[in-house]
């Protein structure tokens, strides 16, 4: 059997792509890391897998806790880590979600082409830079106060829909058709809302950004034809969560678990870990809190992307409409979901934590839009502003490998510290326009620095592991024109 | 007291020291603002605000927890940090003060939560020293 060793930790390959990290110690299950060779080097660098291991830990955990193949080291659960803990005997755990409350990403298709943007993207960037909120304090795209955030965090894209943000279409494009029925606003603290308040349609800043695109490759013919993708089409992409309203939510329940939950914390290897016992208040309060921010971060991208629809329409003087400007699909990678998952011959309702992970459901499934429904659920894998993002679809091996989830992006691969002295943000503006003929705005030259191309796994390997084990199959790559960030 | 961003994968750490708690729990602070801000003008007014919590790390997560807060309330990034740190009966309180720079005369990125990840709080010979990682 072939092993491989990092810092103490060993792993058997069960086949190819996948690795596991067998039961012992405090373990209730193995870990399974998919990866190849050279992707698990760089997982085995940081502290991903001892991270991986410890989630191993978290009480009702089922089948393993998995890797996916751009992990890295966050903080408790590895980032590109998927958890299924049960509903009703196990637990639900904030810090396995992430601070961001569905961060993700979503797509929006144009009938535009490459040549229709060419000799524009200096303008067209400059335009999405001026009217699309991003950094810090740059406010939102609605001024709204906190009856708004209520009514928001109760309906989801609903409210977008009747506030004249959002058109039918761009519901039923969208996961759960934009709205969490099981939302709380009650159980999201003033904090949270007024911190919130300020912030409803912006981008944020980090990795968060938006990206002009154009569609450099098809794979799958079929399957782009019903995403309506072809070679050459323009396409926007968005990335960016629940704000300040998100992170002040994951940071309150944690403290709430610490203090009510101390006997369980005291039981797991790290703080982050911090989990409510199913049927416990915390966990009913923080799931429903946590469904009122996966409205609110949905909310964040129906703005954001109705404003680009604006931005367009002034830029190319013509209705989005005659664009054909509408939503591909909207996916969370950072959330926990109830799911009824098939574990040894038997059905259970999971709650299935994905951090840094996208759910990536088969063809067939009934949660797949039924736009969708025949060819798969589209996932969207946002690589960096030099590599290049992918548009993949719910493979037939993801619901029996990774309780229907693969990858979420390339991973980071050098700290944000190093990248700001490896590279200067002017520098990589300059060379990507002149090389790479990528136009890239920013509030902060230090941001671009740390979201230099180079400080990324690559993306084409994350991507091929992920089609290779069947867990979410290459439908088409695109290529950044203009990029914007905070 | 001095803090020094080190490096994390995904995200930012602060290592920090101070002769006394309040010094060093400051100095963190300052490491947080460093970490969104590279360019720190003079401009700004100072606020105050108390924290309590139930221990030592518990009042640093929530001290910083409160600076992103102000932050993003009140429209300003905080900076020159002091802050004193007591023990009262149960629990731990923080005084701290800042001064915040409003937004619109920064060029700054986001922090977006602080983690109890690999935070260390411990006595050194010199005072005091604290380890944290922050969600960027």
């Amino acid at each position: 059997m072939t092993t491989r060793e990092f810092d103490g930790i060993q792993l058997e390959r069960v086949r190819e792509f996948v690795w596991e990290i067998p039961k012992e110690g405090d373990m209730r299950v193995p870990a399974r890391v998919l990866a190849s060779e050279a992707l698990l080097e760089e997982i085995g660098e940081d502290k991903t897998l001892q991270q991986l291991k410890n989630a191993t830990q978290l009480p009702g955990i089922t089948g393993h806790a998995i890797c996916m193949p751009d992990g890295h080291q966050g903080y408790g659960f590895p980032v590109g880590g998927v958890g299924a803990t049960d509903t009703e005997n196990g637990c639900i755990s904030p810090g396995s979600v992430g601070y961001d409350i569905n961060c993700g990403v979503r797509m929006m298709k144009t009938n535009l082409t490459y040549a229709d943007v060419q000799g524009r993207e200096a303008e067209l960037v400059d335009a999405l830079f001026a009217n699309i909120p991003s950094g810090l304090g740059g406010g939102g795209v609605v001024e709204s106060d906190i009856d708004t955030v209520e009514a928001v965090l109760n309906r989801g894209v609903d409210w977008a829909l009747e506030e004249g943000w959002a058109v039918e279409a761009d519901l039923t494009h969208c996961e759960d058709e934009g709205v969490r029925p099981d939302a709380d606003p009650s159980a999201v603290s003033q904090k949270a809302k007024d911190r919130g308040k300020n912030q409803l349609g912006s981008l944020g800043s980090g990795n968060h950004f938006l990206e002009v695109q154009r569609v450099t490759d098809v794979y799958r013919d079929d399957v782009a034809g019903a995403y309506g993708l072809e070679p050459d089409q323009i396409v926007v992409l968005i990335h960016c969560g629940s704000r300040g309203l998100g992170h002040q939510t994951c940071t309150d329940y944690l403290r709430k678990i610490e203090k009510r939950h101390g006997d369980l914390l005291a039981q797991l290897p790290d703080k982050e870990l911090a989990a409510a016992p199913a049927g416990s208040e915390l966990a009913e309060e923080y799931y429903g809190a946590m469904c009122a921010c996966i409205n609110f971060a949905w909310v964040n991208r129906q703005l954001i992307m109705h404003r680009v629809r604006q931005v367009f329409e002034r830029v190319f003087d013509r209705s989005w409409e005659s664009m054909d400007m509408h939503l591909l699909y909207d996916v969370a990678h950072n959330i926990a979901k109830k799911e009824h998952h098939t574990v040894e011959g038997e059905e259970r309702e999971l709650y299935v934590h994905r951090k840094g992970a996208t759910r990536a459901f088969p063809a067939g499934h009934p949660e797949v839009p039924s736009a969708y429904r025949d060819v798969g659920q589209p996932i969207i894998i946002p690589g960096s502003m030099g590599a290049g993002s992918y548009v993949l679809r719910g493979g037939e091996a993801s619901m029996e490998l990774t309780f229907g989830s693969t990858a979420h992006g390339a991973g980071r691969l050098m700290s944000r510290t190093q990248a700001k002295q490896e590279f200067w943000g002017e520098t990589v503006q300059d060379e990507l326009r002149e090389q790479n003929q990528v136009y890239v705005k920013a509030q902060s030259g230090a941001t671009v620095a740390e979201e230099a191309p180079g400080v990324y796994k690559d993306v084409d390997e994350v991507v091929r592991v992920s089609d290779a084990l069947g867990i979410g199959d290459k439908v088409a790559r695109t290529y950044p024109v203009c990029n914007i960030k905070g | 007291m001095s803090y020094e961003l080190r490096p994390h994968t995904a995200d930012v750490a602060v290592a920090a020291t101070g002769t006394d708690l309040g010094e060093t729990f400051a100095a963190v602070a300052d490491g947080l603002a460093a970490a969104m801000c590279d360019r720190i003008p003079e401009t700004g007014e100072r606020f105050s605000f108390t924290v309590r919590a139930e221990g030592l790390e518990a009042l640093l997560f929530d001290y910083l927890d409160q600076l992103i807060y102000e932050r993003d309330v009140r429209g300003v990034l905080p900076v020159d940090n002091e802050a004193t740190v007591r023990e009262a009966g149960e629990e731990w309180v923080i005084e701290a003060s800042a001064r915040g720079i409003p937004l619109g005369d920064v060029s700054a990125r986001d922090v977006k939560a602080v983690t109890y990840s690999e935070m260390r709080i411990e006595e050194a010979a010199a005072g005091w020293e604290a380890y944290v990682v922050l969600d960027v």
